[in-house]
C-alpha cells in the first residue's frame, strides 16, 4: 500500500503547513528587522496582518515583473528611487499622499512614493587593519590600500550604481582607473563587499551602504564608518501602492504607520536615517552631508555603458 | 528481451506521463513561451524572437558558455581522481572503519555550496583560520579557477563515491576473482573488469556531477566575482535579479544551459547502450572483501584527508563563526560564545519556523520525487508504452535547469489569470519546485539499479503468475530500495536547503532555512547566518544516518 500513503503523506504535510491568508503583502528590500518590526507595530495597532516577502531590490522587481499578469503585492518598498519613477512612469502604482508625510521633504515624496528611510554610501573601513583612517575617496588609491580595498558591485547594488554615476558625473573616471590599478575588488553586493573588511582581508569598502556598517559597529565589530570629504550619494527607499492592489485602503494605514512617529522609530533603529525630518536619526543625518549632484535620468539611461566600461576596468 | 506492455503497463504510463506533464512540462514550456515571446509574462504574444539578436550576439555569452564548461568539466575529472579510488577500496576491500568514512563522505552534501565557499573564504583568505592559526594564506589558490574547481568538487564528489561504491559492491569481487584466476593482475583485473561493469553508476554519477557543477549558484557568485570568472548561472541570475530585469534573456540563457546538459546526457546513453551490465542475477552472492595488508596506513591516511578537507575543515569554519561574538574579534578565547545558538533556540527572528517549514518540505518533496522519479524510471527503461520517449524526455529535463529558471516557469505558469486554483503563494509551489529540480536523483538512481537487473527476474516473477503491479512491489522495488531510498536522502537534503528557486517563490509570510540564512549573511550576520547552517547541517546529516542505519538493519535480516 505504501505507493498510495506516500503521496497522501506528502499532501498532508502541505496541508498542515497551509496557504499564507495575508490582510496585506508587503514586497521589501532588506533590512529584514526592519519589517519585522513594522509589521508587529502595524498589526498590534490595526489588527491587520502583514505578510511580508523580503529580499533584495532586484529579486523584488523581478518577482513583481513575473506577477505581472496577477499581482499578489499591495505594497513594495525598495532600495532605489530609481524604481518608484519607473513603476510611476508604467502607471502601475496608485496615487496616495499620506497625512504623516508633511514632515518628509518634497525630494523624497512624490503623488505615488514616499520615502520610508534613507541610507548613505560610504567608505567602511576596519581600524584593526594597520591602515590609516581615510578621509576621502581618493585615500583608497594610495600605496596604503594596495589591494585592500572591496567595490559593491554596481552591477547588483543600485546604490552602488549611482554613486559610481555621481563621482563619474563630478570627476570623470581617474579614481576608479586608479582604484582598479591598485588592486581593488568587485565583491558581489553589499555584504559580500562588507565580510572580507570585517575579518580584516581588506581594510575598507568603497561605497558601502552605511546602515549595515553602522549596525555592524553597534554589535561590536571592529569597523568605521567615514562619510567622504567630497561627498557621496544617498538612497531614499522608496514606499508605493500599487494600483492592482485589492486592499487599497489597508495599504494607505500601513504607509500612514510607516510615517508615524512609532514607524520612523522602527526606522532609526536600523540606522537609517528616517523620512521625516523631525524624528531623530542615530546616526549623521542629511544634514551633514554633502550629497553629489546625480542626474538619474542620464544616469540611467547610460547604465548599461556605465557597468560595461566598469566592468572592463576591473576585469583580471 | 524487455516484457511487453499491457493494459497495466499503460495506465501506469499515462499516470506518469501526466504527472511529469503538469509538474515539469508546463513549466519548461513556459520558460520557451517566455525566451520567444517577451511579454509573455503580461500574458501578451507581442514581438516574438525580438530579444534573440541582442542575446545571441552579445560576446559574454561565448565566454559564459566556455566558462561553465571549463567548471562543468574540472569538477567531474577532480572528483572522479578522488572518488574512484576511495570507492573501490570501500567496496572491495576490508576497510577499518567503512561506516565511519561513509559518514564522514556524506557531511559534505549536508553542507550547502554556498555556506561551504563561505567556510572556505573565512578560512583561507588574508587573515582568515589558517592564516590565524599558522600564519599562512592560500587567498591565491582559493580565489582561482582551480579554487573554484576544488571547492566545487569537495561538495560534489561523494555523488560520485556513493554510486560507485554500490556498484562495485554490487558487482562485488567475484566477477574480477574469475579474471584473476584466469591470470590478470589485481589492478588490471579493476580496470578491466569491475570498472567496466560498473559503468551505468559510473557514467549517471558523472552526470550528475557535471550538471550540479554547471548549475551551481553559490559558489561561482561567491568566488568567481572576485576573479571576473562568469559562469550561465550567474549571467542568468544577473539578468532575473538586476534591475532592469531581463527575463527574455534569462530564459534563452537557461535554454544555452538545457542544450549543454542534454548533451552531456546523449554522451551518457551512449556510453550506456554499447553493451549489457546485468549483474544482479538472482543467484546468492557471497560477499568476499580483500585485506589490505601493509597498504592499510597509507589507506587510512587518504581517507582521512579527504575526509578533513570535505567534511573536517568547513564544518570547524562554520562552527568557528557561529560561536564568534564578533567576526573581527577572530580566533580569541574572549570572542568566543553561544549567542547565535541563544538567538535560533529563542526563535527571535523566526529561525525555528524557517527550520519547521524546510524540514516538512524536503520530507514532502523526497516523498513526492521519490516516487514520481521511480515511476519514471520503470516507464522510460522497462516498458515499451508510446509515452516512454516522453516519459523519459520530461524527467530529464530538470537536469538542465537551474533552480532558478524552474522558479521562473513555475511563476509564469501558475500566475496565469486564467487558471481557477494556484498553488502560487502557498508552500506547494515550493515543493514543486523542489520535486522539478530534484526529479533527475531518483530517476538517475532507480534507472541505474534497473539496468542491473536481468529482465530474467520480471519474466520469472510473471511467468510464477505475478500481476505487473504485484511483480513492481514485490521483485523490482526491494531490488532498487536501496537506490531509491538514497536518492530520496539526497532530495530531502538538498530540498530542505535550496536556496535560489525558495527565494524567488518563497510564498509570503513564510521561510526557509536557506532563505533565512541568506537573509542574515545579506544583513552582515555572519555569525547567525552560520549557527544557524550549522544547526541545519546537524539535524540533515542525524535524520538521513536514522534512515541508513535502520535500512542496513532490515537488509541484514533479509
Amino acid at each position: 500500500m505504501m505507493h498510495r500513503t506516500l503521496p497522501a503523506l506528502a499532501a498532508l504535510a502541505i496541508l498542515a503547513a497551509g496557504p499564507a491568508l495575508a490582510d496585506i503583502t508587503v514586497y521589501t528590500a532588506g533590512p529584514a528587522n526592519l519589517i519585522d518590526a513594522l509589521s508587529k507595530g502595524f498589526t498590534a495597532k490595526t489588527g491587520i496582518k502583514v505578510n511580508a516577502f523580503q529580499a533584495t531590490t532586484g529579486k523584488v522587481m523581478a518577482r513583481l515583473q513575473a506577477e505581472a499578469a496577477h499581482p499578489v503585492a499591495d505594497i513594495v518598498i525598495s532600495a532605489s528611487w530609481d524604481t518608484a519613477t519607473s513603476m510611476a512612469k508604467d502607471g502601475l502604482l496608485l496615487p496616495y499622499t499620506s497625512p504623516n508625510a508633511a514632515k518628509v521633504p518634497d525630494f523624497l515624496k512624490t503623488d505615488t512614493a514616499v520615502a520610508q528611510g534613507i541610507s548613505a554610501l560610504a567608505i567602511a573601513w576596519n581600524p584593526k587593519s594597520g591602515t590609516p583612517e581615510p578621509k576621502d575617496w581618493t585615500d583608497l588609491t594610495g600605496p596604503a590600500f594596495k589591494d585592500m580595498v572591496t567595490v559593491p558591485d554596481p552591477a547588483q547594488s543600485g546604490s552602488s550604481f549611482e554613486l559610481v554615476a555621481a563621482l563619474e558625473a563630478a570627476q570623470g573616471d581617474q579614481l576608479f582607473k586608479d582604484l582598479a590599478a591598485n588592486g581593488a575588488i568587485i565583491a558581489g553586493a553589499n555584504a559580500d563587499a562588507l565580510n572580507p573588511v570585517l575579518q580584516g582581508a581588506k581594510a575598507a569598502v568603497f561605497g558601502a551602504v552605511d546602515y549595515i556598517s553602522l549596525a555592524s559597529q553597534a554589535k561590536g565589530e571592529s569597523i568605521k564608518v567615514i562619510l567622504p570629504t567630497s561627498g557621496t550619494v544617498i538612497a531614499p527607499r522608496p514606499a508605493m501602492i500599487l494600483k492592482s492592489s485589492e486592499h487599497a485602503d489597508e495599504a494607505k494605514q500601513f504607509i500612514d504607520f510607516m510615517l508615524s512617529d512609532e514607524g520612523q522609530a522602527d526606522v532609526a533603529a536600523t540606522y537609517l536615517m528616517p523620512a521625516r525630518t523631525d524624528v531623530a536619526a542615530k546616526r549623521p543625518g542629511i544634514a551633514e552631508l554633502k550629497i553629489l549632484p546625480l542626474d538619474t535620468d542620464k544616469a540611467y539611461n547610460s547604465r548599461k555603458d556605465t557597468l560595461a566600461a566598469f566592468a572592463k576596468l576591473f576585469a583580471k | 528481451m524487455r516484457p511487453r506492455g499491457g493494459p497495466g503497463q499503460n495506465a501506469l504510463a499515462g499516470l506518469t506521463a501526466a504527472a511529469l506533464g503538469v509538474s515539469v512540462g508546463l513549466p519548461f514550456l513556459f520558460i520557451v513561451l517566455q525566451a520567444i515571446f517577451p511579454e509573455i509574462g503580461a500574458g501578451s504574444l507581442a514581438d516574438p524572437f525580438s530579444h534573440f539578436a541582442s542575446v545571441l550576439g552579445a560576446d559574454d555569452l561565448p565566454r559564459e558558455t566556455l566558462n561553465t564548461l571549463i567548471l562543468g568539466a574540472g569538477t567531474v575529472a577532480l572528483s572522479a581522481v578522488i572518488a574512484i579510488p576511495l570507492a573501490a577500496l570501500r567496496a572491495l576491500t576490508r576497510l577499518p572503519g567503512a561506516a565511519f568514512w561513509d559518514i564522514a563522505f556524506l557531511v559534505p552534501f549536508m553542507i550547502p555550496p554556498y555556506i561551504a565557499s563561505l567556510g572556505w573564504i573565512l578560512t583561507l583568505q588574508p587573515a582568515g583560520y589558517l592564516q590565524q592559526l599558522t600564519g599562512i594564506n592560500l587567498a591565491g589558490f582559493l580565489f582561482s579557477v582551480p579554487g573554484m574547481t576544488f571547492v566545487l568538487t569537495m561538495n560534489t564528489f561523494p555523488v560520485v563515491y556513493f554510486a560507485l561504491s554500490r556498484s562495485f559492491a554490487a558487482i562485488g569481487s567475484r566477477y574480477a576473482e574469475v579474471s584473476r584466476v584466469s591470470g590478470a593482475t589485481p589492478l588490471r583485473a579493476f580496470r578491466r573488469v569491475t570498472l567496466p561493469l560498473a559503468l551505468p553508476g559510473l557514467a549517471a554519477s558523472f552526470l550528475l556531477v557535471f550538471a550540479m557543477a554547471i548549475e551551481e549558484y553559490g559558489t561561482p557568485a561567491v568566488l568567481g566575482t572576485r576573479i571576473g570568472f562568469r559562469v550561465l548561472v550567474t549571467g542568468i541570475d544577473g539578468s532575473i535579479a538586476d534591475w532592469p530585469v531581463n527575463l527574455p534573456k534569462a530564459a534563452l540563457l537557461s535554454l544555452v544551459l538545457v542544450a549543454l546538459a542534454t548533451a552531456a546526457f546523449w554522451v551518457q546513453r551512449r556510453l550506456l547502450r554499447r553493451g549489457g551490465f546485468e549483474t544482479t542475477t538472482g543467484r546468492a552472492q557471497l560477499q568476499e572483501r580483500r585485506p589490505l595488508g601493509r597498504w592499510r596506513l597509507p589507506v587510512l591516511a587518504g581517507f582521512a584527508v579527504v575526509a578533513f578537507l570535505a567534511s573536517g575543515l568547513p564544518l570547524l569554519a562554520i562552527l568557528a563563526t557561529a560561536l564568534s561574538r564578533t567576526i573581527s574579534g577572530g580566533l580569541a578565547p574572549a570572542n568566543l560564545g553561544l549567542q547565535n545558538f541563544q538567538a535560533i533556540a529563542t526563535d527571535s527572528s523566526g529561525a525555528l519556523a524557517a527550520l519547521r517549514t524546510s524540514l516538512g518540505l524536503g520530507l514532502a518533496a523526497a516523498f513526492a520525487a521519490g516516487l514520481l522519479g521511480a515511476l519514471a524510471a520503470y516507464v522510460a527503461t522497462r516498458t515499451q508504452t508510446r509515452l516512454r520517449g516522453f516519459v523519459e524526455l520530461v524527467a530529464a529535463l530538470p537536469n538542465a535547469a537551474p533552480g532558478v529558471v524552474v522558479a521562473l516557469g513555475l511563476i509564469l505558469l501558475w500566475n496565469q489569470s486564467a487558471l481557477p486554483v494556484t498553488p502560487y503563494n502557498t508552500l506547494g509551489i515550493l515543493l514543486l519546485a523542489y520535486v522539478c529540480i530534484l526529479l533527475p536523483q531518483p530517476v538517475r538512481y532507480t534507472t541505474a539499479s534497473l539496468q542491473q537487473i536481468g529482465p530474467s527476474l520480471d519474466a520469472a516473477a510473471r511467468v510464477s503468475g505475478a500481476s505487473a503491479p504485484r511483480m513492481l512491489w514485490r521483485v523490482l522495488l526491494p531490488l532498487v530500495l536501496p537506490n531509491l531510498l538514497a536518492a530520496m536522502l539526497l532530495v530531502f537534503v538538498v530540498a530542505s536547503r535550496e536556496l535560489v528557486a525558495s527565494l524567488l517563490v518563497l510564498p509570503v509570510g513564510s521561510q526557509t532555512i536557506s532563505t533565512f540564512i541568506w537573509r542574515q549573511f545579506d544583513q552582515g550576520s555572519v555569525g547567525l547566518g552560520m549557527a544557524m547552517a550549522f544547526v541545519t547541517i546537524l539535524i540533515t546529516t542525524l535524520l538521513p544516518l536514522v534512515v541508513l542505519v535502520a535500512a542496513r538493519r532490515t537488509e541484514a535480516n533479509l
